[in-house]
Parts: structure tokens; C-alpha cells; sequence
């Protein structure tokens, strides 16, 4: 058994090169490596700790924390990142195909990301299964392209 | 402004009476113009001093904003239009309005400190309790953003409550 790997979030990327903003602080970490399935597809999982101190909080909602469905995205997204297909390039999120938020994050979740990856004619799409200890928590289908977007 | 006034114009205060959200989660500054029932037009301003730059590293070469927050934004003034003539500000109490599922959402290139979002919400259905919602975000005329739906559903607010025995790892 291998250690997960922590990931750094990215406000605290390490150059500033590719230092990016996010409202969501918390540390993507590794709990399974992009790796292709039985059919063939790329698949990982990650986990992301939902801390108390993330700066959304205090604004949504005041005296009643619930960890916004767009940061819920924003889990997604950052999973991608720290977890893409092998080869790919950059990738750059362009569209949120389709999402369903099913049930609400409280902070002190733990969301646990099952991804899986498919090539498109012009990049990536990688569908996500988001759940916390309770419940589905959302349905996340997330299209990137790779390379720079200008 | 001359015309039968079917639209109105509201700064913070009516914003803040319509939406739970706060600093640092309330993006929308301004409605320019809204139609109950049918559309809105809302601005928010982009401004470095967000704190999700704060820890931005010196010497950080992209500032684009963050998309998830330019769907919020956008959410919230499609929210705003949704609850203009019921607001309830209120999550704990009465009917909250919760995004169920938005689908083709496109971002159509970075937004940055200095640019000031248009939203354009307008109701394409509804279906009792739920509404569908679609529209566009604009920066000096130019889209950045588009969504083919959102459906917003008003729920009891009970449902969001936590039963605080199911949450996290809180014995440590």
C-alpha cells in the first residue's frame, strides 16, 4: 500500500507561473492514480476535505455553513487537474455539460471524486461521481481542452 | 426613465433583502433591469481585492477569475429573478431556492480583475416549483459565458438541514 499523495491546492501552487485563483483551499488528495478500466477509459479518485476555515463559508450562508455547489465543481475541477488522462496537455475547463447537485456539503465532509475520463473530438470530459460519508452529494460532467486558451 | 415601468433598477439593499448570500459570496452588485417573471439584467464588478487573490504568489501571471465564481454570479442574478416579487433571505425558514442541475454551461474566455459582468437570466419555463432559466454573462458586449438551463426549485428549508450526528469525522 502506498502512502495517498497529498497534492497542493492551487492558490498555493508553488510557482508563480502557474499559481492560479480558486475560492476553494482545500488539498486534493490522490487516492487513485489515473489508470485505464476494465472498458478501457481512464479512471481516479481523489478526496478533498472540506475544512471549516474555507473563505466561502462565512457568506454562504452566515451562522448556516453549506459549501457551495459551484465549489462542489470547483472539487471537480481541481481533481481533474491533479489527476488527468495520461498525455493529455494543459487542460483548460470550457464547459460544464451537465451537473445535478443531489444532496448538501457541511463543513467537516469529506467528498470522495470518482472520475472518469473520455477523449473528445476537442479535448477531455471527465464525469463525476461526488459523494460525501452521507450521501450522492452531485453529478458532474466537465468538458476541458487541452493547451492554452487565448 | 419614461414608459409604463414594468422594470426596476436595485442596488444592495433590495439585493440583500432577496438573497441569503454575503461577502464574500454575494456577486451580484447591482440589477440594471428586471421583468418578474420573465427576465433580468445584473452587473457584478470583478475586482482584485476578492479575497480569492490574496495568496496569489508575487510575481503570478494569471488572474483569470475563478469560472465556478462566474457561475455563481450568474446564479445568483437568475436567482434574483426567480424570487424578485418572494424574496425570503432567509435559508432557515420558508421555501429556499436551491440549483438543482444546470446543463451546457460555456465559458467563452477568461474574465479579469477590472471587467464588469453583465448577466442576462430569462425564464424559458416553468413547472409549478421549478423554473428553468437560461442565459449569458457578458464583459464589454463580448460573452463569456452562456448556459442552456438551470433549473432552480424552490424547497421546504428543512431539507437543508444537517443532522449534525451524520456529519464529518466530528470525534476526531
Amino acid at each position: 500500500m502506498s502512502r495517498p499523495r497529498a497534492v497542493s491546492p492551487v492558490s498555493a501552487a508553488v510557482s508563480p507561473a502557474t499559481a492560479a485563483v480558486s475560492p476553494v483551499t482545500a488539498a486534493v488528495r490522490l487516492v487513485r492514480p489515473p489508470a485505464p478500466d476494465a472498458r478501457g477509459r481512464t479512471t481516479a479518485a481523489t478526496g478533498v476535505v472540506i475544512g471549516a476555515d474555507e473563505p466561502v463559508l462565512p457568506g454562504h450562508y452566515p451562522g448556516f455553513p453549506i459549501f457551495p455547489g459551484v465549489c462542489v465543481i470547483e472539487c471537480v475541477r481541481l481533481s481533474a487537474l491533479a489527476a488527468p488522462p495520461p498525455g493529455a496537455g494543459p487542460l483548460t475547463m470550457d464547459e460544464v455539460e451537465s451537473t445535478r447537485f443531489l444532496s448538501p456539503v457541511f463543513p467537516g465532509d469529506e467528498l470522495s471524486v470518482e472520475l472518469t475520463w473520455r477523449a473528445g473530438a476537442a479535448g477531455w470530459t471527465c464525469t463525476a461521481e461526488v459523494a460525501t460519508a452521507r450521501a450522492a452529494a452531485a453529478r458532474v460532467r466537465v468538458r476541458f481542452t487541452t493547451g492554452e486558451e487565448s | 426613465m419614461t414608459g409604463p415601468d414594468r422594470t426596476a433598477r436595485a442596488g444592495q439593499p433590495e439585493i440583500r433583502r432577496a438573497l441569503p448570500h454575503r461577502f464574500p459570496m454575494l456577486l451580484v452588485d447591482r440589477v440594471l433591469d428586471v421583468v418578474p417573471g420573465e427576465r433580468i439584467t445584473a452587473v457584478k464588478a470583478v475586482t482584485c481585492n476578492e479575497p480569492w487573490y490574496r495568496d496569489l504568489p508575487e510575481g503570478a501571471e494569471d488572474f483569470g477569475y475563478p469560472q465556478v465564481l462566474l457561475m455563481e454570479s450568474w446564479c445568483q442574478a437568475a436567482g434574483l429573478l426567480a424570487t424578485w416579487e418572494d424574496p425570503n433571505p432567509d435559508v432557515l425558514t420558508g421555501k429556499v431556492m436551491l440549483f438543482g442541475a444546470v446543463t451546457g454551461l460555456r465559458y467563452h474566455g477568461p474574465v479579469l480583475p477590472g471587467d464588469v459582468l453583465e448577466h442576462r437570466a430569462t425564464i424559458t419555463r416553468t413547472l409549478g416549483d421549478t423554473l428553468i432559466i437560461a442565459g449569458e454573462s457578458r464583459v464589454d458586449g463580448a460573452p463569456v459565458l452562456t448556459v442552456d438551463s438551470a433549473v432552480l426549485a424552490f424547497r421546504p428549508a428543512g431539507e437543508l438541514r444537517p443532522d449534525p450526528a451524520l456529519i464529518g469525522e466530528s470525534h476526531g
